[in-house]
């Protein structure tokens, strides 16, 4: 129990450290936005996952407020994105674009699945692992097209 | 009961008809006061839920979810993103004072009747002008970080 509130505070600090080191200066309006927009997206969609009985989070903050893990959706995987778009090469070639993207969602799948197994952060109700790919694949998916589209016909 | 989710439904159409209403050239600006708002707004929501300050009896998604999807999500940005699009920028202090003060005023009546009147929220210890402050902040926020996200390029609005 005191292990996953460490793992928790753990990830804010992390969270936060990375976006400031890991985004480079000129791309820090780029960063934010694009955290906003798949945590916009993620938020969404755990809404009906959670509700479905998909996934749950025993341990979290703000728990009498709501089910959802705050700390891993709202801050830790919008700034996993972050860093996957900024760092993306804007012109790379279709090969690229998807090794690229499957390579970010399989290690935050893999991560998800290790914290399930050793925390009680997240437990996998009704979906499986390969399920939660799937899920975390389509949630990368949905926020890039989002953002190509805001930051479509700029550099 | 049934009234309540009336009002939810009405809410939506009349929020989404405001994004209709949008001009072009300001999508990327109601799209940056939207985000902002909704990532403030999503984490003063819950702490105020958790500390049992307000509660939502009728709300969406209720197994899993106390706070007010409805309007943390989509009511609020959106009025924060009107808010944003038609500010008076060019207008002396007194007028974008006059803009702040009836968008809150504006919001904390009809919320004041929604708590009197509907199960749509209640509040436990919470007082009219906490939400006219908090909105006034959030409203306040929201604009400086519009102005900074966009002063590379210039401020359209």
């Amino acid at each position: 129990m005191q292990m996953d509130y460490f793992i928790l505070i753990a990830m804010w600090i992390i969270g936060i450290i990375g976006f400031i080191v890991f985004i480079p200066r000129k791309e820090k309006r780029k960063g934010i936005l694009v955290f906003m927009i798949f945590q916009a997206i993620i938020w969404l969609c755990d809404m009906f996952s959670f509700s479905n009985n998909l996934l749950s989070a025993p341990v979290r903050f703000f728990p009498k407020a709501t089910d959802l893990t705050v700390t891993i959706n709202y801050l830790f995987y919008p700034m996993l994105f972050s860093l996957y778009y900024v760092h993306m090469k804007a012109n790379g070639s279709l090969k690229y674009r998807i090794t690229y993207f499957l390579i970010w969602v399989s290690s935050v799948t893999l991560f998800d699945m290790l914290i399930e197994r050793h925390t009680n952060l997240l437990e996998y109700d009704r979906i499986t692992s390969f399920g939660m790919w799937v899920y975390n694949g389509f949630i990368f998916f949905m926020s890039q097209m989002c953002c190509s589209w805001f930051y479509r016909g700029r550099k | 009961m049934i009234i309540e989710w009336w009002i939810l439904i009405v809410a939506y159409t009349l929020a989404t008809s405001v994004l209709f209403l949008i001009p072009k050239g300001k999508y990327r600006l109601a799209i940056v006061a939207f985000l902002f708002n909704q990532a403030i707004t999503f984490l003063v929501g819950l702490l105020v839920v958790d500390l049992g300050m307000i509660e939502y009896p009728v709300r969406l998604f209720d197994s899993i979810n106390r706070t007010s999807f409805t309007f943390e999500y989509f009511i609020f940005p959106i009025i924060c993103a009107a808010f944003n699009v038609w500010y008076p920028n060019g207008s002396n202090r007194f007028i974008q004072l006059g803009y702040y003060v009836s968008y809150c005023s504006f919001m904390t009546i009809i919320e004041g009747l929604l708590e009197r009147n509907t199960e749509l929220i209640k509040y436990t210890h919470w007082e009219w002008y906490y939400t006219w402050i908090t909105l006034f902040l959030s409203f306040f926020f929201v604009r400086i970080i519009c102005v900074w996200y966009f002063s590379e390029k210039k401020l359209t609005s």
